[in-house]
């Protein structure tokens, strides 16, 4: 017995069709599970020049090995797709219940294939594979989704992912949410699934998880969790949730404001962790075998809800200039029941803010109008008016309009909440990223701001790419694992590999879990490469090359693209135009 | 390398006690408020550094300075101190010499985002 379901199930919607196949060892092996498994089989199954709003486009669904074992924090579920958004192998993850129940439904994947010809839902339950009519939440929200789809089973432990009218109207911008507050949020899985006609996943499980070595397990669990709960580490984002960095990352001066163009913003206090505690914060909430529990539970206006966390605040609050809480959680809401990414969603806002300042765009909206935000924001969603324009995110709204320069994007995909000015690390994570725009597939706010596993100078590109390539690699494989990305403020490499050797029997060290992270971040490199994506777009938006920040300790800064990318690629070891090497394939085992 | 969390010093050494006076913020976020307020206005001799600052704040708030030292005296590995948002970290650490108008930030450890 293992950690793993044992099963794969294949659905080819165009057919209706469905398979269920032993999850192959040279799977397990190699790339782990999660977003290990995604990319695997999006590079076996997408061919370049495939359209990714086309039935020929694949969607992975699937845990990792440690997903729902009880180990704290393991939590995790990977939605893997080419994506519409960036053209990029993208993967995008989510916590809650859902992918637990998934692996207790006895699946460690769904690949999903083709196209239904009207609306459905599929469902996997108990060993089941089943595809449903989706009439009756066509057209729904996300949360209406989640309802009837657990009324019409009459069973509440149902657990949903689900796209909103949004991705059914196949906005690049949106994602999938599960248990109605979770998104896996980047890259547009949304309107993959919008596009297949799928509205929902819905999992029903008991199956029990097994595991290799149960003692030994136990044993690590124990370590692990001590680590995490260390020196006091967790407790900030226990107490105040993740919008605890909205100061810390205020007072660095690196908190993107009126779309990039400061990076202090003076009322960042108003929409601070601090603020949300003492106004609308109602309860602590936490994903399966969570011990950190950094989700909120707010009440505003009698009304409960989920959120918002840094991510979201940020975007509908400094980057469009708002200090307005209660518009910038209305505004996370909406995101959430129409299912759009919300960092997109803001950043999106944020760019038509700017450029109808200048006078690029007939739109009366200005930084600091929360009511305008609001407005445009369910335009957006329902793609009526000027949102029809914008529900596919700034890149090619700001090109429309000849101004592509003023979309704060790499690869199209909108930057997160950490000006890269004053981070040379994380700039070279976002510009390398191969999924574009992006945080969390390489974390180096970790060292370079919050001191974590040990303070390096963010304004200093010497050793960067070393450190760029490894949190890469580390968070590659955290992904695999099923594991959430907290984890990588306490645990290491080594820990990772007591814990997949011990739930899997698979032998792994921390060499092999940082083989295989690097072996899933160069077949996606690949896969990118393969469809035109190169060096090229490994950069920043111009305005962080060239215009200095001009407030603070980071004045004057700009991002050193030169001198970190050459470095990076060989560092990587790949050639000086950013291309894995044939050796370094070959040492990985790619073919 | 530091002094204890406790030290009773509210004013600074006498060598520099008769300089001129200086003018500074302290903020504090997250749990680090659960003991103190959340800016502080301090007045003390030039040429102090963040260590004489800490010890002025750790006095005046019961509970801080268990909160940003050790037992030994050492700032806690997570603890984040930012002078006009650069790290002491990467000036002179505990030993940087404040200014006029300086905003110092005290931040306990976070590890999420």
């Amino acid at each position: 017995m293992d950690a793993y379901a044992g099963n794969i199930a294949y659905i080819d919607l165009s057919a209706g069709t469905v398979k269920v196949k032993p999850t192959p060892q040279s799977m397990k092996e190699e790339y782990i599970g999660g977003r290990g498994f995604g990319i695997r089989f999006l590079t076996d199954m997408v061919l370049p020049g495939t359209d990714p709003l086309s039935e020929d486009n694949a969607l992975v669904f699937a845990t990792g090995p440690l997903t729902g074992t009880g180990i704290p924090l393991g939590s995790r579920y990977e939605i893997s797709t080419l994506s519409p958004l960036t053209g990029c192998a993208i993967s995008s993850n989510s916590g809650g219940v859902f992918g637990w129940k998934m692996k207790k439904a006895g699946f460690d994947a769904a690949v999903i294939t083709g196209k239904a010809p009207k609306p459905v839902y599929l469902f996997l339950d108990n060993g089941e594979v089943s595809l449903f009519d989706a009439a009756d939440v066509w057209g729904r929200t996300t949360g209406e989704t989640t309802d009837i789809i657990q009324q019409e089973h009459d069973d509440t432990k149902i657990r949903v992912a689900c796209i909103g009218p949004s991705g059914e109207q196949l906005s690049l911008i949106t994602c999938v949410i599960n248990e109605k507050y979770r998104a896996a949020g980047r890259g547009g899985c949304g309107a993959v699934m919008g596009s297949k006609n799928l509205k929902a996943i819905a999992v029903r499980g008991e199956q029990k998880i097994g595991v290799a070595d149960e003692d030994s397990l136990n044993l690590i669990k124990d370590r692990i969790r001590g680590k995490i709960e260390a020196e006091g580490v967790s407790k900030s984002i226990q107490d105040y949730g993740t919008a605890v960095l909205v100061n810390i990352i205020n007072e660095n001066y690196i908190l993107p404001t009126n779309n990039f163009q400061t990076a202090h913003f003076e009322e960042a206090e108003k929409v601070s962790g601090e603020t949300i505690k003492e106004t609308i914060f109602k309860k602590a909430k936490g994903c399966y075998a969570c011990i950190i529990r950094c989700g909120r539970v707010h009440e505003i206006e009698g009304k409960t809800g989920e959120g918002p966390e840094y991510e979201p605040i940020w975007a509908f609050g400094p980057d469009c200039g708002i200090d307005d809480l209660i518009a910038v959680t209305k505004a996370n809401s909406i995101c959430n029941e129409y299912g759009l990414d919300a960092v997109s969603a803001g950043a999106t806002i944020a760019c038509l803010m700017e450029m109808a300042e200048k006078g690029y765009v007939d739109h009366p909206i200005r930084f600091g109008d929360a009511d305008g935000m609001l407005a445009v924001l369910r335009q957006m969603a329902t793609r009526e008016g000027i949102g029809e324009e914008l529900a596919d995110g700034s890149y090619r709204f700001a090109e429309r309009y000849g101004h592509p320069e003023l979309s704060m994007s790499v690869k199209k995909q909108e930057l997160p909440a950490y000006d890269p000015r004053g981070l040379q690390g994380q700039g070279l994570a976002y510009a390398t990223s191969v999924r574009g725009g992006d945080h969390v597939y390489a974390y180096l706010i970790s060292p370079e701001v919050l001191g974590s596993p040990e303070k390096i100078d963010p304004y200093e590109t010497v050793n960067k790419p070393e450190w760029v390539r490894t949190y890469q690699d580390l968070t590659a494989a955290i992904d695999a694992l099923g594991m959430c990305l907290f984890t990588v403020f306490s645990l290491n490499a080594d820990d990772y590999a007591d814990l997949m050797t011990a739930a899997t029997g698979i032998p792994f060290d921390a060499a092999k879990v940082m083989t295989a992270g690097e072996r899933i971040w160069n077949l996606q490199k690949l896969f990118n490469l393969d469809r035109g994506i190169g060096m090229d777009a490994d950069t920043l938006p111009e305005r962080l090359l060239s215009e200095p920040l001009q407030e603070g300790a980071p004045k004057g800064m700009v991002w050193h693209r030169d001198e970190l990318l050459k470095e990076y690629y060989a560092v990587r070891g790949w050639d000086e135009t950013g291309v894995p090497t044939t050796g370094k394939l070959k040492e990985l085992g790619i073919h | 390398m530091n002094g204890p969390p406790e030290r009773s010093a509210t004013t600074p050494p006498a060598t520099i006690a008769t300089m001129q006076t200086v003018s500074i913020t302290v903020k504090t976020f997250a749990t680090f408020r659960e003991v103190a307020d959340a800016t502080v206005v301090l007045n003390i001799a030039g040429g102090a550094t963040i260590r004489m600052v800490l010890d002025v704040i750790t006095t005046r708030y019961d509970g801080l300075g268990k909160m940003l030292f050790t037992e030994t005296g050492d700032l806690r590995k997570y603890v984040n101190i930012l002078k006009n948002g650069r790290n002491i970290h990467f000036i002179e650490g505990l030993d940087t010499i404040i200014e006029d108008g300086d905003i110092i930030a005290l931040f306990p450890p976070v590890a999420g985002g």
